[in-house]
C-alpha cells in the first residue's frame, strides 16, 4: 500500500460522499422549490435541480471506486476495510467488500439509487414535467442515505491506534461466488423500487392526468422486479449450497425482507393493468406501489439494524431509529398527499361480474396482500410479542407454511384461470370453451400420480404436493392452449409461417402478455421443484474407508478422507464414490473450511443433480461433511435426497427468459377499425 | 495538496455541471385533456384489437364476443366524441384568434 493511498483514499471517498449529500439537498430542496414557484424562470432552476441529482451520481460513483480501492491496495486504516477484509483475500471478493458490511452496503444502495436517478433524469424528455417531480422524490430518498452515509454510518471511518497488519477478513459465508452476485441484484430489486414509487407520488402530487405515468414506469417496474426475483433466488441458492442445511428456505427475518416487496411487486404488477385497461383501481395501485417502496426500505432496515435475530442481520447498531423515522416520514408524506388529491384516483369503471379478468386480478391481489401481511405479522411477532410480554416468542416455519401453502395454491389457481377469463364478464360456454383441455391435462397427471404411489388422505403435505402438481400442469396446459390458439390465428393468416413460426411471430406482437405467460409457466415449474420436500429424506453416519450410507436408489462409499491449507483458509474432506446399483455414477468431496483471518469454520456441502439417471423426477443429492469424530479421526457425513429441487432453479431460469422476453418491445400493430358511431355518442366523464 | 486538488476539481466539475446550463430548456407540452383522450382512444383501441384476437383464437362465443366489442366501441366513439369536440373548439379559439389579431393589423 503506497503512502498516498493510505492518507488520500478515505479523505476523498469521506469528501464525495459530503459533496454528494450537498448536491442530493440542492436537486431536493431546489427541485421541489421549482415544482412550488412554476411558471415561466422555475425551467431553470429546476434544470440546475435535474443536473445536481445526475453531477451526485458522480460523487457518489467516486466514493464507492474509492472504496473498492482501499479494499484492493488493503487500506486497513479505513476501520471498514480492516473489518471486512484482508490481504489474501481472493480478488472477486474484495470487490464484494463494498456490500459486505452495513456501511459498504449503504453506500452500494445510494450509488444504485443514484444510478436509478442518473437513468431517470437523463431520459426526462420522456415527459419532463412527470420526471420533474420523480426527480425530487429521489433526491429525497438519496438525502436520507447520504445523511445515514456521513454521519451514522461512514464507509471511511479512519481506524484508531496503529494500523493493524492484516485485516478480520470477510465472513466465511460471504466468501461463496453467488454472493459475489446474489445481493447487488437484491439490491438492485430493493432500491429499483424507488422508481416507480417516485413516479406514483409524483403522479399523485401533480394529479397526473391519465396512465401514461403507468407506461412510463412498466419497464423499471419489470426490470426492478426481475432484479429482486433473482436475488431471491439467488440467496435461496446460496443458503442451499452454503449453510450445509439440505433446505433453500427457512422462514429467516431477511428472507421474509425480500419476500415482502417481491409479493406487493408482483401482485402491482398485475393490478396495474387493469389500470391501463379499464382505469379501474388507481388508489389501489397506488399504495400497493408505496407499499413495494416502504416494505423494500423495511427490508434493508431489517437487514442493517439488527433488531431481529438472524443469520443474515449484519449488525446491531444505531441505524435503526434513523429507518424507523424515515419509515413514519414516508408514511405521512404519502399519506397527507394520497388525503389531499384522492379525488383524483377515482375509479372509470366498475366491476362488471364477478367471473372476469378484472376479479381475478382482484382476487390476486388480495392473496399476495395476505401473503404479505402473514410474512410481515410473522417476521415482527418475535418483537412484538417482547414489547407486550416481555420474551421474545419467534414463530418457525410451521406457521408460514399453514398460510402460505394454500395461498400459494389459490395463486396457482388464478394464474392458470387469469388469462383464460375475459375482460368484463365471462359466461359458462366461454369457460367451458377454454378450461376442458387445461382441466383434463390436470385430472390426468393426478390420476397418474395417484397410481404411482402419492396418498394424498394419508398426510396433509402429500395433499398439498398432489394439489400442487395439478395446477402447476393446469397453468402450464392454460400457456400452452394461449400460444397455440394464438399461433393458429397467425398461422391462418400467413401460410408457411408454421405453428411454432407463427406463436415465435405472436410473442413478437404482444411481448408483454406472452413474456408474461413464460413467467407463469416458470412459476409453475418452480412449483414443480417445491412439492419434492415432502419427499425429501436423509442419513448420517460417522465413515472409515470403504463404509457405505444407502440413500434412496443410492449407496454412498468413502473412498478417502484428508486435509489441506492454503493462505485464506485450511481444510479438510472426504471423497465419497456415489453408486446407482452397480454403477457407480459420480464422485463427490464435501468440505469443511476453517478461514485463518476470522477463525469461523465454514461447511462446503456438494450437491449432485441425478438429470442423467432420472430426467424429469431429478433428485439432489446433497452431502455434507458434518465434522470429525475426534476420537476415531473419522468424518461424519450427513446424506440428503432432495427430489426435485433443481426444478426450482430451472423454473427461475425460465421466469428470467420471460421477463427479459416481456421487456422487448411490441412489433407493429395491425390498425384498427375506428367505431361508426363517433357523431353520437355522449362525451366520457373520466380523467382531469 | 494532492488531495485537496481532487476534491477542488472534483466540486468545480459538479459546480459547473450543475450551474452551467447552455441553450434552451426543454420542456415539453403541457398535458391537456386532449392528450390525456388521445391516450385513453388508444388503450381502448388496443382492447379492441386484443378482443378480435382473442375472438378469433376461439376463446369466446360469439354472444359474448358481439357485447363486448359492442360495449367496447361504445367507450371509443364516447371519447372519439369528446376529441372531436374539443378540437372543434380549440379550431374555433384558434381562428377568432386569428381574426382579432387580423383587426388590430
Amino acid at each position: 500500500m503506497s503512502q498516498f493511498s493510505s492518507i488520500a483514499l478515505p479523505q476523498i471517498g469521506s469528501f464525495a460522499l459530503l459533496l454528494a449529500l450537498g448536491l442530493a439537498g440542492y436537486s431536493f430542496v431546489v427541485g421541489a422549490l421549482a415544482l412550488i414557484i412554476g411558471g415561466p424562470g422555475s425551467e431553470r432552476l429546476g434544470e440546475t435541480a435535474r443536473r445536481a441529482g445526475i453531477a451526485a451520481f458522480g460523487t457518489i460513483l467516486l466514493a464507492s471506486v474509492v472504496l473498492v480501492t482501499a479494499a484492493f491496495t488493503d487500506d486497513f486504516s479505513v476501520a471498514y476495510i480492516f473489518h471486512h477484509s484482508n490481504k489474501d483475500l481472493p480478488g472477486p471478493y474484495k470487490f464484494a467488500v463494498l456490500w459486505s458490511g452495513q456501511e459498504g452496503s449503504l453506500l452500494f444502495w445510494s450509488l444504485l439509487l443514484a444510478a436509478y436517478g442518473f437513468v431517470l433524469r437523463l431520459r426526462y424528455k420522456t415527459d419532463p414535467g412527470l420526471f420533474a417531480y420523480a426527480s425530487v422524490v429521489i433526491a429525497g430518498v438519496q438525502v436520507f442515505f447520504l445523511l445515514l452515509l456521513n454521519i451514522a454510518a461512514h464507509p471511511f471511518a479512519i481506524l484508531e491506534g496503529q494500523i493493524p497488519p492484516d485485516g478480520s477478513g470477510l465472513n466465511p459465508l460471504l466468501q461463496y461466488p453467488e454472493m459475489v452476485i446474489h445481493p447487488p441484484m437484491l439490491y438492485l430489486g430493493y432500491v429499483g423500487f424507488t422508481v416507480p414509487f417516485a413516479f406514483a407520488l409524483g403522479a399523485l402530487i401533480m394529479r397526473y392526468p391519465g396512465e401514461k405515468w403507468i407506461q412510463i414506469t412498466r419497464r423499471w417496474t419489470m426490470v426492478t422486479w426481475g432484479f429482486l426475483t433473482i436475488g431471491i433466488f439467488l440467496g435461496a441458492h446460496w443458503a442451499y449450497s452454503v449453510l450445509g442445511w439440505g433446505g433453500y428456505w427457512g422462514w429467516d427475518p431477511v428472507e421474509n425482507a425480500s419476500l415482502m416487496p417481491w409479493l406487493m411487486g408482483t401482485a402491482f404488477l398485475h393490478s396495474v393493468m387493469m389500470q391501463e385497461k379499464r382505469g379501474m383501481l388507481k388508489t389501489w395501485n397506488m399504495w400497493l406501489v408505496f407499499s413495494t417502496f416502504w416494505l423494500a426500505i423495511l427490508g434493508t432496515f431489517l437487514t442493517r439494524s439488527g433488531i431481529i435475530s438472524s443469520v443474515h442481520a449484519f449488525a446491531q447498531s444505531s441505524i435503526g431509529s434513523w429507518f424507523g423515522w424515515f419509515l413514519i416520514i414516508t408514511l405521512a408524506t404519502f399519506a397527507g398527499f394520497y388525503v389531499a388529491n384522492r379525488s383524483h384516483l377515482r375509479s372509470e369503471h366498475k366491476l362488471e361480474s364477478i367471473i372476469s379478468r378484472e376479479s381475478s386480478f382482484l382476487f390476486n391481489n388480495l392473496l399476495f396482500v395476505v401473503a404479505c401481511f402473514v410474512v410481515l405479522w410473522g417476521t415482527w411477532f418475535p418483537k412484538i410479542s417482547e414489547l407486550i410480554q416481555g420474551s421474545k416468542v419467534t414463530v418457525g416455519a410451521p406457521f408460514y407454511n399453514n398460510v402460505a401453502v394454500p395461498v400459494a395454491l389459490f395463486l396457482l389457481v388464478l394464474t392458470a384461470v387469469g388469462p383464460l377469463l375475459a375482460w368484463r364478464r365471462t359466461s359458462f360456454e366461454s369457460l367451458k370453451r377454454n378450461f376442458m383441455w387445461p382441466a383434463a391435462g390436470a385430472l390426468a397427471l393426478g390420476v397418474v400420480m395417484m397410481i404411482l404411489g402419492v396418498r394424498p388422505w394419508k398426510d396433509i403435505s402429500y395433499f398439498y404436493s398432489l394439489m400442487a402438481a395439478m395446477l402447476a400442469a393446469l397453468v402450464i396446459c392454460t400457456v400452452i392452449s394461449e400460444f397455440v390458439r394464438g399461433g393458429r390465428v397467425i398461422a391462418q393468416k400467413t401460410p408457411g409461417l408454421g405453428l411454432l413460426g407463427s406463436m415465435v411471430h405472436l410473442y413478437h406482437r404482444n411481448t408483454r402478455r406472452y413474456g408474461g405467460y413464460i413467467v407463469h409457466f416458470g412459476v409453475a415449474v418452480v412449483i414443480i421443484g417445491i412439492l419434492g420436500t415432502p419427499f425429501n429424506r436423509e442419513a448420517e453416519k460417522e465413515m472409515g474407508f470403504g463404509d457405505k450410507i444407502n440413500i434412496g436408489p443410492y449407496t454412498l462409499v468413502c473412498q478417502s478422507y484428508t486435509q489441506d491449507d492454503n493462505p485464506n483458509f485450511s481444510n479438510e474432506w472426504a471423497i465419497i464414490n456415489v453408486f446407482k446399483g452397480n454403477d457407480q455414477i459420480t464422485t463427490m468431496y464435501p468440505e469443511r473450511r476453517l478461514y485463518k483471518a476470522s477463525s469461523q469454520p465454514q461447511t462446503i456441502p456438494r450437491i449432485y443433480p441425478t438429470y442423467s439417471q432420472d430426467l424429469f423426477l431429478v433428485n439432489d443429492l446433497y452431502v455434507v461433511y458434518e465434522g470429525r469424530n475426534e476420537e476415531t479421526g473419522r468424518p461424519i457425513i450427513k446424506a440428503h435426497l432432495n427430489p426435485m429441487v433443481p426444478w426450482i432453479w430451472t423454473g427461475l431460469i425460465i421466469m428470467i427468459f420471460g421477463t427479459v422476453t416481456a421487456l422487448v418491445p411490441n412489433a407493429a400493430p395491425i390498425a384498427a377499425r375506428v367505431p361508426a358511431r363517433v357523431q353520437t355518442a355522449p362525451a366520457v366523464g373520466a380523467g382531469d | 495538496m494532492t488531495v485537496f486538488l481532487i476534491c477542488a476539481l472534483v466540486t468545480l466539475g459538479s459546480l459547473v455541471y450543475t450551474f452551467y446550463i447552455p441553450g434552451e430548456i426543454y420542456t415539453g407540452p403541457v398535458k391537456t385533456r386532449l392528450i390525456y383522450l388521445r391516450e385513453r382512444k388508444e388503450a381502448v383501441y388496443d382492447n379492441l384489437r386484443d378482443l378480435n384476437f382473442e375472438y378469433k383464437a376461439g376463446k369466446f362465443p360469439d354472444a359474448d364476443y358481439q357485447e363486448m366489442k359492442t360495449s367496447l366501441e361504445d367507450e371509443a366513439a364516447a371519447i372519439l366524441a369528446e376529441i372531436a369536440r374539443l378540437e372543434q373548439a380549440a379550431a374555433i379559439a384558434a381562428s377568432s384568434l386569428r381574426d382579432r389579431k387580423g383587426a388590430r393589423v
